[in-house]
C-alpha cells in the first residue's frame, strides 16, 4: 500500500466508524460494538504499521491543494506518529469502557458517533502537515466534543458545554487569525519547514513574537494553560469515559501537540530561543503547575481533583518544550505519552467508584481497596506515577526534566518540580491511605453510598479490563523505557533524528 | 427569443439558452401535471446541470463565450465567464434540490392542490430569471430579469394565503416595487449620460463624476434593498419566515444574492475606485453582520432564526466592496474569491438549514425553540442536518464558509484593514452563539414526549445533501476558484 | 414645437396626477388615473413612439385600470372595499420617510441637471426635453410624496403607477426616443401592471381575511 492511501486509511477508519454508526439504529447494540472494536483495532494496527515503516525509513504523505498556495497536508513524521500511535491505543481502551460505562443507557448512538468522530480529529491532528489542516482537524475537535460534552443534557451538563464552547471556539478564533497572518507573512509553511520563518528579515521579529503568544493563548485553551483553564474542570460533569477522551487522549493533549507543533516545527527551537520565547513558556509552565496542585489540594470530590492535577501535568509537556534543551525536549514527548496512560487509568478508577459503589467524594473512598482491589491497585499505580516515584513512568519524565532544567540553566524550575511532586504526594497519598488503610463498608463500618454489583468480578469487565491495561502499560512503560517502541525510546528516537542538527 | 439568430450562433450559445429557458416549460408543464413524486423531478432536472457543467468545462478551456441578440435595432448583450457559469450549476442544483423538496413538502403537509400546482410555473419563471441575470451584460436585459424575478418571489409568498404570508408578501412586494423603480431612475441617468446599456460600453465610457455617483447610489438602493442589506432588510424576516419551506430555502439562498451579484457588477464598471462609498457599503454590510446575529440570538421561533441568520450572513458578503476598492491586486484577487466562495456556501447551507428547520418543525408540530427540547434523541437526522449547515455559517473547518472565512481574514490582514478581521471574529461568535442555543434547546433530556410525524425520506436526504456539499466545497474549492481566477473578475 | 403647446398638455398630466393622488375618494382617484394613463399615451404617441403609445394605452390605462376598479371592487366582485380613505399616518412616521422622498428627489434633481447641463445639446434650446424632464421630474415628487405618506395600499399602488410614469417621462427627456429607452419603458410598464394586479389581489385577500386595508406598521422605504 502506496504511503498516502495508508494515511487516509488510518484518518478514514474512525470517519467510517461515525458515519456507520450514525446510520445504525440505536437498538443495533452488537452492531455498534463491533464496529467500534472493529475500527479501533484496525486503526491501531494501521498505525502500528506506520510506527514500523517510519523505523525504517519509509515516508507517508498525502496532500491535494485547497486554495492557491495552501494545501490540505497529511504527513506522519516520528512526531506526529507518536501522538497518533498514543490515541489509538488508547482510543481502544476508552471504547471498551464506554461500552461497559453506558450499557442501557440512552442516546448511545449519538455518543458513539461523536466519539468516534472525536478521534478521528485527533487522528487528524497528529497527523496534519501543515498548520491549515491542523486548524481544521482542531476545530473539527472542538465540534465533536461538544455533544458528548452535554450528552446527559442535564443543566449543569448544557452550562458546562456552554462555557466549553465560550472558551474553545473563541481560541479557534484567535489561533485562526494567528495562522492567517503567518500565512500572509511567510506563505504555507510546512511543519518541518523551520527555515522559512528563521529567514525572516529582522524586521518582523516584533510580529513574529506577538504571532507566537497569540497563537499560544489559542492553543492554550484547550492545553488548560492558566488562566484559560476555566472549563476544564466544569467539563468534570461528563460521563467519565469522555471525561477520560477530554484529559488524556484528546482535547488537552491536542492543545499541548499544537504548543509542540508550533515552537519545534514552525519557529524552530533556535528561532524561539533566539526571540527569547522559551522563558516565556517556562514561567507560564511553572504558574500553572504550581496553581492546578494548589486547586487539587482544595478539592472535596474525586473527579474535580484530578482534572486539577490535569491542568498541572499538561502543563509538563509545556515545560519541556520550554527548557529547550534535548532532554527537556524528550521530557516533554514522552510525557505526552506517559500523562496520557496515568490519566486514562485514573479517570477509568474514578468512574468505576462512581459506577459500582456510587462514591464521588474523596472520603467516601474508606476501605474501598477491599471491595474493589484491582480499581484500586490501578489508581495506586497512576498516583503513584503522577507524584513521580519510579518504576511508574511518571518518574522519568520529572527526571529528565530535572536534568533538563540544569542543562538549560534555568534550576529553580526544579525547586518548581520538587514542590509540585510533594503537593501530588499531599493530595494523592492521603487518597491512596483512605483506599488501603481505613476500616469500609466491607470492614463492617457504613455503607456503601450506591451499591451495584455490576459482574462476578469487582465490577462490569468492561470496565475492569481498560483500567487494568492502562495500569498496566503505565507501569511496562516505565519499567521497560529502554526497550525500542517504548514511548521514552521512540521520544529520544524522534529529538536525536529530527531535533538536533 | 424569437429573435432572428445571428450567424455567429454556436452550439455551446444553443446549449446555454436552452439550458436557461428549459425550466420555463418545465414548469408550465408541471403547472398542468403537478407530479406526486420525487423522482420525476428529479429526473427531469438533472439535465439543466449536466449542460452547465460541459459549458464550464467549454469555458475553462477556451475562455468566455460572447454574444449579443437582436431585437430589432436593440441589442441584448449576454456572456458566459467562469463566475457566471458556477453561479448557474449553484442556481441549477438548488433548485432542483428545492423543486424535489416541495414534492415531499406538499405530500407531508396538506397543502391546497391549487396552490401547489401554482408552485410550478412560478418556480420555472424564477430559475429562468436567476439564469439570465447570471449572463445577462447589459442594463436592459438585467432589469426585465430582475423585475420577473422579484414578481415570482411575491407570487411564490402568497401561495400559502395565510394571514401572515399575505402581510409578508404585501410588504415585499411594496419593497421590490421600490427598489425596481429607483433602480429604473439610475438606469435613466446612466443611459442620459452615455447613451448606452451594455456593461462593458459602460465600463469604457462612464466616467467617475457626481453624476455617474448619483445614478450608482439609485441603482445601489434599488438593489440593497431586494438584496436586503442593512438597513433595508425589513422586509426579508417576516417574509422568510411565513413562506413555505422550499420557497424560504430558495429565496434566502438565491433571491437576494442575485441583487448583490448585480450590485458587484455594476460597482465593479462604474465606480471601481469609490474607496469612501465602498467603505460604506462595508460598514452597512458589519452593522448587518452584528444585528443579523443580534436578533438571530433573540429570536424565539426557528424559522426567524434563521431568517435572521441570513440578514447577518449577507453582510460579509459586503465586506468585499472596501477590499476590492483600491487595494493590491494580491488582496483584490484574495476577496474576489472568498466573497463568491461565501455566497456559495451561505447558498447551499442555507438551504439546507431552511430545509432541516422545515423539517424539525413539521416533524415535532412546534415552532418554538424551546419546544425542541429531546429534538436530539427523536428526530437525530434533521438535527444533525442543521448542525452541518451551521458549521459553515459559523466558519468552522472543513467547509465553505470557512475556507472563504480564510480568503477573507487573509485579505483583510494583508490590505491592513483590521475593522473586518474583528467584524469577522464577532459574527463567528455571534453565529455560534444562535446556533448554540437551538442545540442546548434540542439536548434537553428533560421533555415531555411529542408525537413525531414521520416525512418522506426525500426531504431529510435532500437536505442532507445539500449541507454536506457546503462542506464539501471547503476542501474542493481550488476547481471553482481556479475558474474564478481565470474569468469574471473585471 | 411652440412653448404653449407642450405645456398644456404637461399641465394637463401634472393636474391629474394631483387629482389622483390627493382625492381621499377612492374611485375617482381611480378614474383620474386612467385619464392620467391615456394622457401618457396621448404623450408617448406625441413623441412618435406609436408602439409605446398603444402599450400603454392598453396595459397602463386599460388593464391597471381594470385591476384598480376590481380591487375597489366596482368590477365583477361581491365584496367591495369602503370608498374612502380614512387612514392617517402617525406623525412620528412621517419625518423619516419625508427624508428619503427628500433625499431621493435632490439626488435625482441633481442628476437631471448635471446631465442636461453636460450634454451639448443644451445649446439649443429643446423645449420638448425641457418640458418632459420638469414634468417628468414634478410627476416623480408628487408619486414619492404620495408613496412615502399613504397608508392605504390601494393609494399606495396609485402613487407607485404615478411615480413609475414620472420615471418615464425622465427617462424620454433625458435619453431622447432611442429603442433602449423604449425597451426600457416596455418592461417598467408590464411590472407595473404585474406588480398592480398582485398588489390588487393581495389587498382583496387581506380585506377578505381581517378588513385591513394597510399594513400593521407600514413599510420602510428608503433610497438614495
Amino acid at each position: 500500500m502506496s504511503g498516502g492511501l495508508l494515511l487516509l486509511a488510518t484518518l478514514c477508519t474512525s470517519l467510517f466508524a461515525a458515519v456507520m454508526i450514525f446510520l445504525l439504529p440505536e437498538r443495533a447494540f452488537r452492531a455498534r460494538t463491533g464496529l467500534n472494536l472493529g475500527a479501533a483495532l484496525i486503526k491501531l494496527s494501521l498505525v502500528a504499521w506506520m510506527v514500523w515503516g517510519l523505523s525504517r525509513g519509509g515516508e507517508y504523505s498525502l496532500e491535494f491543494p485547497v486554495l492557491e498556495g495552501l494545501a490540505f497536508a497529511l504527513r506522519a513524521d516520528p512526531l506526529g506518529i507518536m501522538f497518533a500511535g498514543l490515541s489509538s491505543l488508547l482510543w481502544l481502551f476508552t471504547t471498551v469502557y464506554a461500552i461497559g460505562y453506558l450499557e442501557d443507557s440512552p442516546n448511545r448512538k449519538r455518543f458513539f458517533g461523536f466519539f468516534s468522530l472525536c478521534v478521528a480529529s485527533t487522528l487528524g491532528i497528529s497527523l496534519a502537515g501543515n498548520l491549515f489542516t491542523f486548524l481544521i482537524f482542531y476545530e473539527l475537535l472542538t465540534l465533536s466534543t461538544y455533544p458528548l460534552v452535554v450528552h446527559r443534557g442535564t443543566s449543569q451538563a448544557l452550562a458546562a458545554g456552554r462555557v466549553y464552547l465560550r472558551f474553545t471556539l473563541t481560541a479557534g478564533l484567535v489561533l485562526m487569525i494567528g495562522m492567517v497572518a503567518l500565512h500572509a507573512l511567510a506563505g504555507d509553511i510546512r511543519f518541518g519547514e523551520r527555515e522559512i520563518l528563521a529567514g525572516l528579515s529582522p524586521d518582523h521579529r516584533p510580529l513574529l513574537v506577538g504571532l507566537f503568544w497569540g497563537l499560544i493563548a489559542g492553543f492554550g485553551v484547550k492545553a488548560a494553560l492558566v488562566p484559560l483553564h476555566g472549563w476544564l474542570p466544569r467539563a468534570m460533569v461528563a460521563p467519565a469515559p469522555v471525561s477520560a477522551l477530554l484529559h488524556a487522549v484528546a482535547v488537552v493533549k491536542a492543545g499541548a501537540f499544537g504548543i509542540v507543533r508550533l515552537v519545534y516545527d514552525v519557529y524552530g527551537i533556535e528561532l524561539s530561543a533566539e526571540l527569547g520565547l522559551l522563558t516565556g513558556l517556562v514561567v507560564v509552565a511553572a504558574v500553572t503547575i504550581l496553581y492546578g496542585s494548589l486547586r487539587a489540594l482544595a478539592q472535596r470530590e474525586l473527579k474535580p481533583l484530578l482534572a486539577y492535577s490535569t491542568v498541572s501535568q499538561v502543563a509538563y509537556i509545556v515545560l519541556g518544550i520550554g527548557l529547550g534543551g534535548p532532554l527537556g525536549t524528550i521530557a516533554a514527548f514522552s510525557h505526552l505519552l506517559h500523562q496520557g496512560l496515568m490519566k486514562a487509568t485514573l479517570f477509568f478508577c474514578a468512574g468505576n467508584y462512581a459506577e459500582e459503589l456510587g462514591i464521588h467524594r474523596i472520603d467516601g473512598l474508606d476501605g474501598a481497596g477491599r471491595r474493589m482491589p484491582l480499581t484500586s491497585l490501578a489508581f495506586t499505580v497512576g498516583a503513584l506515577g503522577m507524584i513521580g516515584l519510579p518504576p511508574v513512568v511518571g518518574f522519568f519524565s520529572k527526571w529528565y526534566l530535572g536534568t533538563g532544567a540544569i542543562q538549560a540553566g534555568m534550576p529553580w524550575v526544579i525547586a518548581v518540580l520538587v514542590a509540585s511532586s510533594l503537593l501530588s504526594a499531599v493530595y494523592f497519598l492521603p487518597i491512596l491511605g483512605r483506599l488501603w488503610f481505613r476500616p469500609g463498608p466491607d470492614h463492617g463500618v457504613g455503607e456503601w453510598p450506591e451499591e451495584r454489583r455490576l459482574g462476578r468480578l469487582e465490577t462490569h469487565p468492561w470496565l475492569l479490563v481498560p483500567v487494568v491495561a492502562t495500569a498496566l502499560f503505565s507501569l511496562m512503560a516505565g519499567m521497560l523505557a529502554g526497550v525500542p517502541f517504548s514511548p521514552l525510546e521512540w521520544a529520544t528516537r524522534v529529538v536525536n533524528t529530527e531535533y538536533l542538527p | 427569443m424569437n429573435a432572428p439568430l445571428a450567424p455567429s450562433l454556436s452550439f455551446p450559445a444553443v446549449v446555454l439558452w436552452l439550458a436557461l429557458l428549459v425550466p420555463l416549460l418545465l414548469g408550465l408543464l408541471a403547472w398542468r401535471f403537478p407530479p406526486r413524486r420525487m423522482l420525476p423531478v428529479l429526473l427531469a432536472g438533472t439535465p439543466l446541470p449536466l449542460a452547465t457543467f460541459w459549458l464550464l468545462h467549454r469555458v475553462s478551456a477556451g475562455g468566455e463565450l460572447v454574444g449579443v441578440w437582436s431585437l430589432g435595432e436593440l441589442q441584448l448583450h449576454w456572456r458566459l465567464n467562469g463566475l457566471a457559469g458556477l453561479l448557474l450549476l449553484l442556481t441549477q442544483l438548488l433548485l432542483l434540490a428545492s423543486a424535489t423538496y416541495a414534492v415531499g413538502y406538499w405530500r407531508a403537509t396538506v397543502l391546497p392542490e391549487r396552490a401547489f400546482a401554482g408552485f410550478w410555473p412560478l418556480l420555472g419563471g424564477l430559475a429562468a430569471a436567476l439564469g439570465v441575470i447570471w449572463v445577462a451584460a447589459d442594463l436592459l436585459t438585467l432589469y426585465a430579469a430582475l423585475e420577473l424575478m422579484g414578481l415570482t418571489a411575491v407570487g411564490m409568498m402568497l401561495l400559502p394565503g395565510k394571514g401572515a404570508a399575505l402581510v409578508a408578501g404585501m410588504r415585499y412586494l411594496i419593497y421590490a416595487l421600490v427598489g425596481s423603480l429607483a433602480w429604473l431612475l439610475g438606469v435613466a441617468l446612466l443611459l442620459g449620460a452615455s447613451g448606452r446599456l451594455d456593461l462593458a460600453g459602460l465600463a469604457a465610457t462612464t466616467e467617475p463624476g457626481p453624476v455617474t455617483g448619483i445614478a450608482m447610489a439609485m441603482l445601489a438602493a434599488g438593489l440593497l434593498l431586494k438584496a436586503a442589506i442593512f438597513p433595508l432588510h425589513g422586509w426579508l424576516v417576516p417574509v422568510h419566515a411565513s413562506a413555505w419551506t422550499p420557497v424560504s430555502a430558495l429565496h434566502g439562498a438565491l433571491v437576494v444574492k442575485a441583487s448583490f451579484f448585480i450590485l458587484m457588477q455594476l460597482w465593479q464598471r462604474l465606480v471601481p475606485e469609490g474607496v469612501a462609498a465602498a467603505w460604506l457599503l462595508g460598514l452597512l454590510g458589519s452593522l448587518a453582520v452584528l444585528w443579523g446575529g443580534l436578533q438571530a440570538w433573540r429570536a424565539n421561533e426557528l424559522k426567524k432564526v434563521v431568517a435572521w441568520s441570513t440578514v447577518g450572513q449577507l453582510g460579509y458578503l459586503m465586506l468585499a466592496f472596501p477590499l476590492l476598492a483600491g487595494t493590491s491586486a494580491a488582496v483584490a484577487t484574495l476577496a474576489w474569491q472568498a466573497t463568491w466562495l461565501q455566497l456559495a456556501g451561505h447558498a447551499l447551507a442555507k438551504a439546507a438549514m431552511f430545509m432541516a428547520a422545515g423539517n424539525l418543525l413539521l416533524a415535532a408540530g412546534e415552532s418554538r425553540i424551546t419546544d425542541l427540547a429531546g429534538t436530539s434523541r427523536r428526530l437525530p437526522l434533521p438535527l444533525m442536518t442543521f448542525g452541518l449547515a451551521a458549521v459553515t455559517l459559523m466558519g468552522l473547518p472543513p467547509s465553505a464558509g470557512f475556507t472563504a472565512k480564510w480568503l477573507l481574514l487573509q485579505a483583510a490582514i494583508l490590505a491592513g484593514q483590521w475593522l473586518w478581521v474583528a467584524v469577522l471574529v464577532v459574527g463567528s461568535l455571534l453565529t455560534a452563539a444562535y446556533v448554540f442555543r437551538v442545540f442546548r434547546c434540542a439536548f434537553v433530556e428533560a421533555a415531555p414526549r411529542h408525537e413525531v410525524r414521520s416525512l418522506p425520506a426525500g426531504m431529510d436526504l435532500i437536505a442532507l445533501l445539500l449541507s454536506l456539499s457546503a462542506l464539501g466545497l471547503g476542501l474542493a474549492a481550488e476547481w471553482p476558484l481556479a475558474l474564478l481566477r481565470g474569468g469574471g473578475m473585471p | 414645437m411652440a412653448l404653449s403647446g407642450e405645456l398644456f398638455p404637461a399641465g394637463l398630466l401634472v393636474f391629474l396626477a394631483t387629482a389622483c393622488l390627493l382625492d381621499r375618494h377612492l374611485l375617482r382617484a381611480c378614474l383620474a388615473f386612467i385619464a392620467f394613463a391615456l394622457l401618457m399615451a396621448l404623450a408617448w404617441w406625441r413623441l412618435d413612439s406609436p408602439w409605446l403609445a398603444l402599450v400603454e394605452a392598453t396595459l397602463g390605462a386599460l388593464l391597471t385600470g381594470i385591476t384598480l376598479l376590481h380591487g375597489l371592487g366596482r368590477l365583477g366582485s361581491r365584496s367591495s372595499l369602503p370608498l374612502r380613505d380614512r387612514e392617517r399616518r402617525p406623525r412620528q412616521q412621517a419625518t423619516a420617510r419625508w427624508l428619503a422622498a427628500l433625499v431621493w428627489l435632490t439626488l435625482a434633481g441633481a442628476a437631471v441637471w448635471g446631465v442636461s447641463g453636460n450634454s451639448e445639446l443644451a445649446a439649443s434650446v429643446e423645449v420638448t426635453r425641457w418640458v418632459l424632464l420638469a414634468t417628468g421630474l414634478t410627476i416623480m415628487a408628487l408619486g414619492l410624496w404620495a408613496f412615502a405618506h399613504h397608508l392605504h395600499l390601494l393609494r399606495r399602488l396609485l402613487a407607485f403607477n404615478v411615480l413609475g410614469s414620472g420615471i418615464f417621462l425622465l427617462l424620454a427627456g433625458l435619453a431622447g426616443p432611442a429603442v433602449e429607452v423604449q425597451g426600457l419603458i416596455l418592461v417598467g410598464l408590464v411590472v407595473s401592471l404585474i406588480g398592480s394586479v398582485l398588489g390588487v389581489a393581495l389587498l382583496r385577500r387581506l380585506h377578505a381575511q381581517d378588513g385591513r386595508v394597510v399594513l400593521g406598521d407600514g413599510g420602510r422605504e428608503e433610497a438614495g
